[in-house]
């Protein structure tokens, strides 16, 4: 009896393996919008892995293999690898504070994240929430003509731990996008 | 003596033609077109069974072979716009990257008049949409897809795309479409 039972365990155990280690590799991007004046709600579940495909292989106008252009004129000289590299190492605490009638904005670091938060106080009353992991921050390829590599951006999604990227709430319909 | 017990030489070439044929035929794909009247005045359910069955299979090879005859002008008529060709390498990566993902729920939609079900099932995208005037299943062979996709010239219309995918397709149903009306039509592959 104790021998089957053992050789039940390791069968068991030999068919899980595969899929406790399938569940490990894959990560997941995860999209839900629900929009409540018509109850539609979508939930989009996709593995990292076929976004970045998708991303590196569109090209279009201003997006070709996974970079974007950010269409800046040629005069704006902005260093972006020196300012991501002084957010990084500033530290914690409030960067940013709006307050005004129309949308309060908030940007602060705490705890290797930094937020975005917008409170709009008219029209949709939307409010926006972003997260951005500082280790983000690293993978933000700029190219020598103005492009961001965001399917760099993407791929450093796969060190990232659970949790929400952005949330945005509004009376016309909430977004939410995380990764597991 | 002899002749009375043993088979004669054409009852023996009979016997083994008609074993061929049997075999050829249960080898070869069929696809069949099933369509299915239900009498939508009694049952609410749009998916119920119904005695009323009209059957038509065929083999996919006649098919195949069928297509051959139709003259090359034909297709040469039925341009693909040159965008669709642009964006090749775009969609057979994506769908080697499908046929990579891991089994799961891709897409869910729920609205008032409709739901929306995409799984990946391991080689087979299955579509549902639950609709209030029609049901609809659709089982899509990503391989099939794949290899119709990796021959095609993207230029013109080519019939033997469609008989890559029934190929590939997995044995059951293809597509099933349930109406309000009460007809209901399945194309299943055996």
């Amino acid at each position: 009896m104790k021998r089957k039972v053992v050789i039940l365990v390791a069968v068991a155990a030999l068919l899980a393996a595969p899929a406790a280690y399938a569940g490990d590799e894959t990560r997941w991007v995860n999209v839900h919008v629900t929009e409540n004046s018509s109850n539609t709600n979508v939930e989009v579940h996709l593995p990292l892995s076929l976004v970045l495909t998708v991303l590196r292989n569109v090209d279009v106008e201003n997006f070709h293999g996974g970079h974007v252009d950010l269409e800046l004129d040629d005069d704006m000289d902005i260093n972006f690898p020196e300012i991501m590299a002084a957010v990084k190492e500033a530290p914690d605490g409030k960067f940013v504070t709006v307050t005004s009638d129309e949308a309060d904005v908030n940007v602060h670091k705490q705890a290797g994240n930094l937020y975005v938060t917008v409170n709009q106080k008219e029209d949709e009353m939307a409010k926006v929430e972003v997260t951005m992991p500082l280790e983000l921050l690293d993978a933000l390829s700029f190219g020598e003509e103005n492009t961001l590599d965001v399917a760099a951006l993407l791929q450093s999604f796969d060190k990232l731990p659970d949790g929400d990227i952005v949330k945005v709430t509004s009376n016309e319909a909430n977004v939410r996008v995380w990764i597991e | 003596m002899n002749g009375q017990r043993g088979m004669s030489t054409v009852g023996a070439v009979l016997l083994a033609a008609t074993a061929g044929l049997l075999t050829a035929t249960l080898m070869m794909d069929w696809m069949v077109v099933d369509v299915h009247v239900v009498d939508v005045s009694d049952h609410d359910d749009i998916q119920v069974d119904a005695p009323l069955h009209i059957k038509v299979p065929f083999p996919l090879l006649i098919a195949n072979i069928a297509t051959g005859f139709i003259p090359d002008e034909a297709f040469e008529e039925a341009h693909i716009p040159p965008e669709v060709k642009a964006q090749k390498e775009l969609v057979l990566a994506t769908v080697r990257a499908l046929l990579d993902t891991p089994d799961a729920e891709l897409v869910k939609v729920r609205t008032e008049d409709a739901n929306v079900d995409i799984y990946k099932d391991g080689d087979t995208l299955r579509i549902a949409v639950d609709a209030d005037d029609a049901v609809v299943r659709c089982n899509v062979p990503i391989d099939g897809i794949l290899d119709a996709l990796e021959d095609w010239d993207w230029e013109t219309f080519d019939p033997q795309m469609v008989f890559d995918v029934l190929h590939a397709a997995e044995n059951g149903d293809l597509v099933t479409v349930a109406t309000k009306d009460g007809v209901r039509v399945a194309i299943k592959m055996w």
